[in-house]
């Protein structure tokens, strides 16, 4: 077999082991471990109360009911939304007086019919006053 | 092929000792520490060389292995979990050692811990330790546990968690890089 330089320990390696120590030594260190193991000992003697196991499942049973909330919350959303879906058609004139009260952007109106060409027309007129009146105040003042 | 070792023949009983340990038996637990104390000092001074160093950290270590006994597994090793745990403290160990004292060598505890030592062995245990050091930490162990502290192959891969075949050309391929790393410390001293 060939030498590869691996096969054999080094040498002079064992300058690198533990000296002796004295059985008094080796007491001493045994005894320090065992004095400061007595407080962790002591704990694990205690018996643990009912309480303490419960208090232990405490968090994660929290944990596990947050999460299950959030799974039920996500999955009754598309369920609500489809029910708030309106199953009536929306009557015009409804539309026309929320838009002409409203000050924000006119919203998209859908309806199942061809809007009524006055309606339009009324709507256009309100839109323009403003505030409801037919007559400009101008005309009213004049 | 090193002779076999007993490292890690367990001591007579030992899953029920760990057993009683658990529940905070004293004497379980004495029976453990008066098993494995003596070898572990020697494994850590193997990392640390230093007495008081290594005293502290098999104490400290067989502290923090009774707080942490209820994560072994029933009837797997005690030896092997406990060592696998001072070896990995050991490393940290002198890691921080090393950074504290800016040291490129970490071992230098040759010539502060035995001023009796001749000078010739002192810079022999220095140029060992030196190279010893310089091994990746898994390469280094196995050289530890088996050059120094008679751990058979089949001991070390159950401390490491590794292969039986890979812990042989671990070893291999160890002596060999401190093979040269020795020779290089010889002709760049």
């Amino acid at each position: 077999m060939v030498e590869t330089g691996g096969d054999r320990p080094i040498e002079g390696l064992e300058a690198l082991k533990a000296p002796q120590r004295s059985d008094a030594q080796r007491r001493a260190a045994n005894e320090r471990i065992l004095a400061s193991a007595e407080l962790p000992l002591a704990r694990r003697r205690q018996p643990t109360s009912s309480w303490e196991v419960l208090a232990a499942w405490g968090r994660p049973g929290l944990v596990a009911a947050s999460i299950a909330l959030a799974i039920l919350a996500g999955s009754l959303q598309p369920w609500r939304a489809w029910q708030q879906e309106p199953s009536q058609p929306v009557v015009l004139e409804e539309v026309i007086r929320g838009a002409g009260e409203s000050e924000g952007v006119p919203a998209m109106l859908v309806a199942y019919s061809e809007p009524d060409l006055d309606a339009v027309a009324a709507a256009a007129l309100l839109d323009r006053n403003g505030n409801g009146s037919v007559i400009p105040e101008t005309v009213e003042q004049r | 092929m090193a002779a076999e070792s007993e490292a890690l023949s367990p001591v007579a009983d030992e899953p029920r000792l760990v057993a009683r340990a658990r529940r905070g038996d004293r004497e379980a637990f004495a029976a453990l520490v008066e098993r494995y104390a003596d070898q572990a000092f020697a494994v850590v001074y193997g990392f640390l060389q230093h007495v008081e160093d290594s005293e502290d950290l098999v104490h400290d270590g067989f502290i923090r292995a009774l707080e942490r006994i209820d994560s072994l597994e029933p009837g797997s090793s005690f030896g092997a979990w406990f060592y696998r745990l001072l070896v990995n403290a050991a490393l940290n160990r002198r890691k921080y050692l090393a950074r504290r004292r800016m040291d490129d060598v970490p071992m230098t505890a040759a010539a502060r811990e035995s001023p009796a030592i001749d000078s010739e062995r002192a810079e022999l245990r220095r140029r060992l330790a030196w190279a010893l050091g310089k091994l990746p930490a898994e390469l280094e162990t196995i050289v530890i546990l088996h050059d120094l502290e008679g751990f058979t192959p089949p001991e070390i891969a159950r401390v490491l968690e590794i292969p039986e075949g890979t812990c042989r050309s671990h070893l291999s391929r160890a002596r060999r890089i401190l093979r040269d790393l020795l020779e290089e410390y010889q002709h760049h001293g």
